[in-house]
């Protein structure tokens, strides 16, 4: 089974002895290929330790003045919390964002590794790479694992020369255009959020306001997301980041707690 | 996920100087989706008896239902209220009825005994009686439970400030657990009198 190593070439040969492999075309140091005919199942163990359950709450959307996209920042191994405070919106790099669901070690290197290959075009076309290419770029990467157990559930979502662009790419090797997505175990609370108020033409101000309520509510109704809803703002100029809230004081802030009429009232038993 | 893990709790009982204090979550779900953010896991069995019913929702329903079903037998019969430690021997012979398909649920038993001395307990199951001196604990949450009980009991504590640490510590460790906590209810009992509070947490 060829698989697609160019993501992990490096120019520096691994031992420096062997001449035939430094002639232009670099065959760098790659993933070792387990022993065996089943590679479908012989890690079913393996990935079940792992557990790449999916359980966040991601989204994205495009709308007239550029791209929103929206996260909660908790990481959880089960039902235990194992934090609060992940960064889901990973950095690819000043005009490009990538969204973190699945496996947090499989998304962070992939992006990193997609951000290398995107500078790498810069570099030999002098021109910066579209959002097309780049989400195209990390499709192939993923669909050449596929079956091995990457768990990686992203949108890259960018602004290029034909404007903004948002792609939904898993590590099943799919990969989507589109101008709405929300990944993870909180997404069909979010989707309804977003669904009912989404407007192609709001200010930045109201599809940032869009985005945190859709997270929240998947936060409030999902118990594998919450901690920060961090939104950013992708535009002409690049991305921005443009708020981070603690959801615990969000919801107070959305449904603030009112007074009640007291209907018993209790009062101090005079001796015992 | 567990069985036990289907629906998510977190429950404590804490012992003070002649008071006692029971706390629980208020989340119900269906394994990752949040149903109800209101849900009574303590119930008054008589005035200085509660009984807290963590794990599968549906097997602390049914049986609360036959417990409440037998202390009204026995109050008939003997016409008095039962003491701590009697029921606690009672949930347990419940429990164990169904040793070969138990209820999913784990008990937490606190009342007020002979001269208004608390007693607590837990159980498994399958009724294991543990009966302790100073807190117990149940639930999703357990092991994060057990850690912050364990730093912030103090023995001999009023009820206000018995109130503050089972607070502390149950909001602290819900913090912690994808499955229980949006919320706290606490019940603080003494001889004279039974405060029961909703507690402010985060509703992630």
């Amino acid at each position: 089974m060829k698989l697609d190593t160019s993501g992990l070439e490096s120019s520096a040969p691994l031992f420096g002895s062997s001449n035939e492999l430094i002639d232009g075309i670099s065959a760098g140091p790659s993933f070792e290929i387990p022993d065996t005919m089943d590679f479908d199942g012989f890690q079913k163990e393996a990935v079940q330790m792992v557990k790449p359950a999916k359980g966040t709450t991601t989204l994205a959307f495009i709308f007239k003045e550029g791209v929103m996209v929206a996260a909660d920042s908790r990481a959880s191994m089960g039902g235990y919390i194992s934090s609060q405070s992940v960064k889901k919106i990973i950095e690819i790099n000043p005009y490009m964002l990538g969204t973190m669901a699945g496996g947090a070690a499989d998304c962070q290197f992939w992006h990193r590794n997609l951000g290398i290959k995107c500078r790498l075009h810069e570099l030999a076309n002098k021109r910066r790479i579209s959002v097309t290419g780049a989400s195209k770029l990390l499709a192939n990467i993923l669909f050449s694992y596929r079956g091995m157990g990457l768990s990686v559930g992203t949108m890259i979502a960018g602004w290029d020369e034909t404007g903004p662009g948002l792609y939904y790419v898993d590590s099943e090797g799919g990969r989507l255009k589109g101008t709405r997505f929300s990944v993870g175990s909180g997404s069909p609370y979010a989707y309804g959020v977003l669904d009912n108020g989404y407007r192609y033409d709001m200010s930045i101000e109201e599809a940032a306001e869009l985005a945190r309520r859709a997270i929240y509510h998947a936060t409030f109704r999902d118990a594998a997301s919450g901690g920060v809803a961090s939104v950013y703002y992708v535009g002409p100029d690049g991305w921005k980041k443009l708020s981070g809230d603690d959801v615990g004081e969000l919801h107070y802030k959305y449904y603030p707690v009112m007074p009640s009429t007291v209907e018993q009232e209790m009062v101090e038993v005079a001796g015992a | 996920m567990s069985i036990f893990e289907y629906n998510g709790s977190a429950l404590i009982a804490m012992v003070g100087k002649n008071c006692f204090a029971i706390a629980s979550d208020r989340r119900l779900g269906v394994q990752l989706q949040t149903i109800a953010t209101d849900f009574q896991r303590i119930y008054k069995i008589h005035d200085r008896l509660f009984l807290g019913l963590s794990g599968l929702a549906t097997d602390a329903q049914t049986l609360y239902q036959r417990l409440v079903f037998r202390h009204k037998l026995y109050q008939l019969r003997e016409e008095r209220d039962m003491k701590p430690e009697t029921f606690a021997s009672l949930v347990s012979a419940v429990l164990y009825e169904k040793r070969f398909g138990p209820y999913f649920c784990q008990p937490v038993i606190a009342g007020l005994g002979e001269e208004d001395k608390p007693f607590i307990c837990t159980m498994d199951s399958i009724g294991a009686k543990e009966l302790a001196k100073d807190f117990v604990v149940a639930g999703t949450a357990s092991e994060s439970l057990y850690g912050a009980c364990e730093a912030m009991f103090k023995p001999d504590m009023e009820a206000e400030e018995l109130f503050e640490t089972i607070s502390q510590a149950l909001l602290s460790s819900v913090d912690r657990d994808c499955l229980s906590g949006w919320g706290g209810h606490v019940y603080v009992i003494t001889p004279t009198e039974v405060k029961e509070r909703i507690l402010k947490g985060r509703m992630d």
